[in-house]
C-alpha cells in the first residue's frame, strides 16, 4: 500500500474525528443551554446541525471511494468498517443534541429541570460516557472501549426514574405536563444518545481486536 | 466553540460506579463484554499434511521448515511476495521439484497419509492423483477434444472417451463454448477458454487433489472471473490448492490462506479471519501493503 493510501486513511480518521468533537461540543451546548435557560445557545446547536450532516456525508463518500479504489484489508479494513459505523452514531448523537436544544428553548423560562436533580445526574453521566467512548475512538483505546459501554446502565436506571419523577411531578401539579413531556424527551435523547455512546465503543472493540461483540447473550450459544 | 465545559472529562477518569454490564441497546436490553469464539469454516479431513518441510536449491533454503495441514474439498491459497517459497511448496506437493536437478526436500509431505517422497511413492502416479495447472495456458497443439483426449489414452483410459470429454469439459464449464468445435486445435482458443481447457485435461485424470500457480495472471478479469467461479465448483469435487500474488483473489475465493515469507509460514489460518484480523504482524503488514 502506497504513503499516498495511509495519508488518506489518516486524513478520513481525522475527518471523523473533527465530527466527534463537533458533536461532542453539540451535547455540551445544549446540556449548557438547558441548564442556564439560553435560547441563544440552543438556537446555535440547532443552527450547527447541519455541519454534521455535511461532515456525515463527506466521510461517507470518502469511505466508499476508499473501499472501492484500495480494496483495504486487516486493519485498513477494519478501520474504515469502524469510521463508516462510527459516522452514523455521530451523526445520531448530533440529532439527540439537536433534540434536547429544541426542547431547552421549550422550557426556558419554566425552571422545570431544576425539579429533576436526576436529569442533570444524567446529562453529566451522558456527555462523560460520550467523551469515553470518542476518546476511545481517538486512541484506539481498548480498556477504554471495554469500559464505556458499562456507564450505559446507570443512564437506563437514572431514565426509569425520570419517567417515575415526572408522572408523580405532572399527577400532583397537571399544569406543568407540557414542561414534564418536554423533560422527558429530554431525558429520552439523553438516553438514546448513551447508546450511540455505546456503539461507538463496541466499534473501537472490534477496530483494535476484530471482535463483533455486540449482542453477545441475544445471540443462539454455540 | 470548544468543548471545554467543566462536565466534560478526560478518558483518564476512572469509573467510580459499579454497574451491570448490560449496555448498549434500549432499557433493560442485557448484555456482557466478552469476546466470542471465532468463526472457522466446518473442518473436512486433512489430505495434505506438510511436516517440517524444507525445500532446497543446492544450498539454498526455498522453504524452510513449513509445517501445515490442507484440508480436503477445500481451496487453499498460499500467498506472499516473490521469492517467498510459494510455487515452490506448491510443485512440491505433486514432486514437480525432481526435475529441477539441485532441488531435494527434507521434512515430510504425506498425501493421504502416505510419504510421496519415499522411495516406494512413483511420481508419475502422484502426478495423476495431483493435478496441475500452470500460470500461462498451455494446452497441448492438438484439438480441443485431444487435449482432454490424450491423456487419459495414454494412462489407459478404456471407457466411453466422448462421455470423458463432455464431462470434463461441463467441469471446467468451458462445454456450452465448445461442444460444436470439439476437433478444432485448441490454439485458436481465447486464453481464458485454454486456461479452462488444462484445467479440463487435469480433471479428465479424475485427480484428487488439483495445484494451480496463479493460473489467473496471464488473464483479463473476465477470464478471471469465470475461473474463480470454476474454482468455487471445483471444491466441491476436488481439493484446491492456489498460489496467487492477487490478494483480492485469494481473499475472493479460499477458504484457508497461508502467508510465506523467505521460505518459511508466516501465518495460515481461515481466509476471512487472516484478511481481517491476521494476528501476525507480518501477515498485517503484507496485506495492507506495508510489506518491508
Amino acid at each position: 500500500m502506497t504513503a499516498h493510501f495511509v495519508n488518506l486513511l489518516d486524513d478520513v480518521r481525522r475527518r471523523s474525528l473533527a465530527m466527534a468533537r463537533l458533536a461532542q461540543d453539540m451535547l455540551e451546548e445544549a446540556c449548557q443551554a438547558l441548564l442556564h435557560s439560553d435560547k441563544t445557545l440552543a438556537q446555535r446547536v440547532v443552527d450547527r446541525d447541519g455541519e454534521v450532516d455535511q461532515a456525515e456525508v463527506e466521510v461517507e463518500s470518502e469511505v466508499i471511494r476508499l473501499m472501492a479504489l484500495h480494496q483495504p484489508m486487516g486493519s485498513d479494513l477494519r478501520l474504515l468498517c469502524t469510521v463508516l459505523k462510527v459516522n452514523n452514531d455521530l451523526e445520531r448523537i448530533a440529532d439527540c443534541a439537536v433534540n434536547i436544544a429544541q426542547r431547552a428553548m421549550h422550557l426556558v423560562g419554566t425552571g422545570a429541570v431544576q425539579d429533576y436533580p436526576e436529569l442533570l445526574a444524567m446529562m453529566t453521566d451522558t456527555r462523560r460516557m460520550l467523551n469515553h467512548a470518542v476518546e476511545a475512538f481517538a486512541r484506539q483505546d481498548l480498556t477504554t472501549a471495554q469500559a464505556t459501554p458499562k456507564e450505559d446502565q446507570p443512564i437506563d436506571d437514572r431514565y426509569v426514574t425520570i419517567i417515575r419523577n415526572v408522572i408523580e411531578q405532572v399527577g400532583r401539579h397537571p399544569e406543568q405536563a407540557a414542561a414534564g413531556l418536554d423533560v422527558l424527551s429530554v431525558a429520552k435523547n439523553l438516553e438514546r444518545l448513551a447508546d450511540h455512546a455505546s456503539n461507538i465503543a463496541e466499534n473501537v472493540i472490534f477496530l483494535v481486536t476484530g471482535e463483533i461483540i455486540r449482542h453477545q447473550n441475544d445471540l443462539p450459544q454455540d | 466553540m470548544a468543548a471545554t465545559q467543566e462536565n466534560m472529562v478526560s478518558a483518564d477518569e476512572p469509573m467510580s460506579r459499579s454497574v451491570a454490564e448490560r449496555p448498549g441497546g434500549s432499557v433493560g436490553v442485557s448484555f456482557s463484554i466478552r469476546p466470542r469464539a471465532r468463526t472457522h469454516t466446518p473442518l473436512t479431513p486433512v489430505i495434505i499434511q506438510c511436516r517440517n518441510l524444507t525445500i532446497r536449491y543446492g544450498s539454498f533454503a526455498a522453504v524452510r521448515d513449513v509445517t501445515l495441514d490442507i484440508r480436503e474439498r477445500e481451496v487453499t491459497a498460499l500467498i506472499g511476495p516473490s521469492g517467498c517459497g510459494k510455487s515452490t511448496l506448491l510443485r512440491a506437493v505433486n514432486r514437480m521439484n525432481d526435475l529441477i536437478p539441485s532441488a531435494r526436500a527434507e521434512g515430510q509431505l504425506l498425501y493421504r497419509e502416505q510419504d510421496i517422497y519415499s522411495p516406494q511413492c512413483d511420481p508419475v502416479e502422484i502426478r495423476m492423483r495431483i493435478g496441475m495447472v500452470f500460470q500461462k495456458p498451455n494446452p497441448f497443439p492438438k484439438s480441443i477434444y485431444n487435449n482432454i483426449a490424450w491423456g487419459a489414452r495414454i494412462n489407459g483410459y478404456r471407457e466411453n472417451m466422448k462421455t470423458l470429454v463432455e464431462q470434463s469439459l461441463r467441469q471446467a464449464a468451458l462445454w456450452d463454448e465448445v461442444k460444436d468445435k470439439l476437433h478444432s486445435p485448441a490454439l485458436e482458443l481465447s486464453g481464458g477458454q485454454q486456461q479452462r481447457l488444462c484445467i479440463a485435461r487435469a480433471v479428465a485424470l479424475q485427480p484428487d487433489v488439483l495445484l494451480m500457480d496463479e493460473p489467473c495472471s496471464a488473464l483479463d478479469p473476465i477470464a478471471t472471473a469465470r475461473i474463480e467461479e470454476l474454482i468455487d465448483d471445483l471444491k466441491k469435487k476436488y481439493t484446491v490448492i492456489l498460489v496467487t500474488h492477487n490478494m483480492q483473489q485469494a481473499a475472493r475465493v479460499s477458504d484457508r490462506t497461508a502467508l510465506l515469507y523467505m521460505g518459511e509460514l508466516v501465518e495460515y489460518d481461515d481466509t476471512a479471519v487472516l484478511f481481517t484480523n491476521p494476528q501476525n504482524p507480518r501477515t498485517q503488514d503484507y496485506i495492507t501493503g506495508r510489506f518491508g
